[in-house]
């Protein structure tokens, strides 16, 4: 857009345009601070974690990341069941979701809308109403505490998200492609498996990040229904809330930990991420 | 592919080319679509359904877990016991106004800061990825970093908060623990609702634009009447995504105030974890649940309503 067709948004008074930077600077601070409060304190010295007075001049250790991975509270179990438990039921559900999300987009069976509702209503239910009826049927079943049922929890809510959001991918594709595939002498799996489903790497890449994302986040599922074999890093980090009082310097750094992944991951999907947390409603670009 | 599910393709074929009703094929033997569902759709109704089940029928009955899992029947007692119960009334209370403060300011917030972002002509992916930053962070972490901000000892947040002459403690006054985990929430999803505001504003098409400032339209003006109602439907979505997960997660609240003090900050979620896992009264916690799925339900019907007329969000 030229500057001279642009209209009163675009081109705005120097006024408007201050106010601009101001209120984006602000949301800047707002946002980003924590984040970098929680770095910092993590690099601190223990002493000066709990300083009262905020201390930026600081000799930075890895004291606190080393007592993580090195210490008495080893972190490395928690670490490895995030990473399966989270990566597991990511996989798992992008593949299922794959497959149903393709089935949902091109079937034109009549209970479609509520074969839909029901999908995104499972999405949707409060984690509380659904862990509740999980614990007891784990209990039922011998999966409390173990990583096969901490994964298929995660499905009940990765799944459907799969689903969803890959049929909207998938309903981009038009399926005059496969037709012509399938005239072409293709059956109608390898239609999906070698002309659609290329197509909608973006989608899949988007897909799995977000489940990823959403497993390894977890909080509510984990501390109902894990055990000392398969505690995620977000139940070690809350446990180290005690009684007696709390290390801030090894929380902070836990927090890193489980952060800082996630951010990297997540950015690195960013074209995609508005068509990915609206479920495919909105899509962006 | 075994001979057997060949067969079921050329009979499916068969069945829809001569013409038989579409609705006796797909029972009988399901077409390619139906197969690639099946395994998915199998795995989500033993994740959804089962568990449906269960808390429906838990909700009716009092729940043994000592001694083996066992549901003895109690008829309506829970359900009639929520109607005579001021603490579930009140964390009802509680959490329609914890919903309206946070998706609330979110919404205000997250679309404001996206017309900023919309308007910046340099740097906007740079900022627009920093500002995403906390829709990553564990919600458990979100409430514990916030929970170390406030300490009243030694807390980033509380110690701003003494400069400007505030020398309580944060996490044990009502209002302000209130104000806390609002503010740790709107902290955390705020950057959602701009991500998804700003993906409606770049749709706002220009000439439009470049038309009301020929009719000399003001910036207020153009915003309220042109962007405004054109990124409405977009914003929709939004409110309704953000509604849904307002109600799901509990993490911040419980890993900062825990539902305290005095309740202050107990909402139906917390509430429903105390009731089940503190007072193991599950049979209560599952009429809690269903209340809440109720809600959630009706939301997602609304969204899906306005998805099948989706084409002003494109």
């Amino acid at each position: 857009m030229t500057a001279a067709t642009a209209g009163p948004l675009e081109r705005g008074t120097r006024t408007s345009r201050t106010l601009v930077r101001v209120v984006l600077a602000l949301a800047l601070i707002w946002t980003l601070v924590p984040l970098g409060w929680m770095l910092l304190s993590s690099l601190k010295p223990t002493a000066e974690v709990t300083a009262s007075t905020p201390d930026l001049w600081f000799a930075p250790t890895l004291e606190h990341y080393r007592n993580l991975f090195g210490g008495a509270n080893n972190l490395w179990p928690y670490l490895s069941n995030s990473v399966i438990a989270a990566g597991a039921s990511a996989l798992l559900a992008t593949a299922l979701g794959a497959l149903a999300g393709y089935g949902l987009a091109r079937t034109r069976a009549r209970g479609k809308k509520h074969l839909s509702f029901w999908i995104i209503s499972t999405r949707m239910a409060p984690i509380a109403a659904v862990v509740l009826p999980i614990f007891l049927i784990f209990r039922f079943l011998g999966l409390i505490d173990t990583l096969p049922g901490l994964v298929l929890a995660y499905l009940s809510f990765n799944l459907p998200f799969a689903i969803w959001l890959l049929s909207a991918f998938f309903a981009e594709v038009p399926a005059s492609l496969e037709e012509s595939a399938q005239v072409a002498g293709c059956t109608n799996w390898q239609a999906f498996r070698y002309v659609v489903l290329p197509l909608t790497r973006p989608g899949l890449v988007t897909t799995f990040v977000l489940c990823l994302v959403f497993a390894w986040n977890d909080y509510a599922f984990a501390l109902v229904l894990s055990g000392p074999h398969t505690q995620t890093l977000p139940i070690a980090a809350s446990q180290l809330v005690t009684q007696t009082g709390i290390d801030w310097g090894q929380l902070t750094a836990i927090g890193t930990v489980v952060v800082v992944p996630m951010m990297l991951v997540g950015l690195a999907v960013r074209r995609w991420l508005v068509t990915g947390l609206t479920m495919g409603a909105v899509t962006g670009e | 592919m075994d001979s057997s599910v060949t067969d079921a393709v050329r009979g499916a074929d068969r069945a829809d080319r001569s013409g038989q009703p579409a609705r006796r094929s797909r029972i009988a033997l399901p077409g390619f679509a139906g197969r690639m569902m099946a395994p998915g759709l199998l795995v989500l109704a033993a994740v959804s359904l089962l568990p449906f089940a269960a808390v429906v029928a838990m909700s009716f009955s009092r729940v043994h877990l000592l001694g083996g899992l066992r549901l003895e029947s109690v008829g309506a007692a829970n359900w009639t016991r929520l109607f005579g119960d001021p603490d579930t009334a009140w964390a009802w209370a509680r959490t329609a106004g914890y919903f309206v403060l946070t998706v609330g300011g979110e919404m205000a917030l997250g679309t404001a800061l996206a017309i900023c972002l919309w308007r910046l002509r340099s740097a906007r992916n740079a900022a627009l990825s920093l500002l995403l930053l906390p829709m990553f962070v564990a919600p458990v972490i979100a409430g514990l970093l916030g929970r170390f901000l406030t300490d009243s000892t030694f807390g980033l947040y509380a110690w701003l908060l003494r400069q400007v002459g505030y020398h309580g403690d944060v996490m044990a006054d009502k209002t302000t623990a209130f104000a806390a985990v609002t503010l740790m929430d709107v902290w955390e999803w705020t950057p959602l609702i701009a991500l998804i505001a700003l993906a409606g504003l770049s749709s706002v098409p220009s000439a439009v634009l470049e038309a009301a400032a020929l009719d000399g339209a003001g910036l207020l003006r153009t915003l309220r009447h042109i962007v405004l109602p054109s990124i409405a439907p977009v914003l929709l979505v939004a409110l309704l995504i953000r509604s849904m997960d307002a109600l799901r997660y509990f993490d911040i609240i419980w890993n900062t105030t825990g539902g305290g003090p005095a309740d202050a900050t107990k909402t139906a979620s917390v509430e429903l974890y105390e009731t089940a896992f503190r007072f193991f009264d599950f049979g209560y916690a599952s009429v809690t649940g269903l209340l809440m799925l109720a809600v959630t339900t009706v939301v997602a019907r609304y969204f899906v309503r306005l998805l099948e007329r989706k084409e002003p969000t494109r």
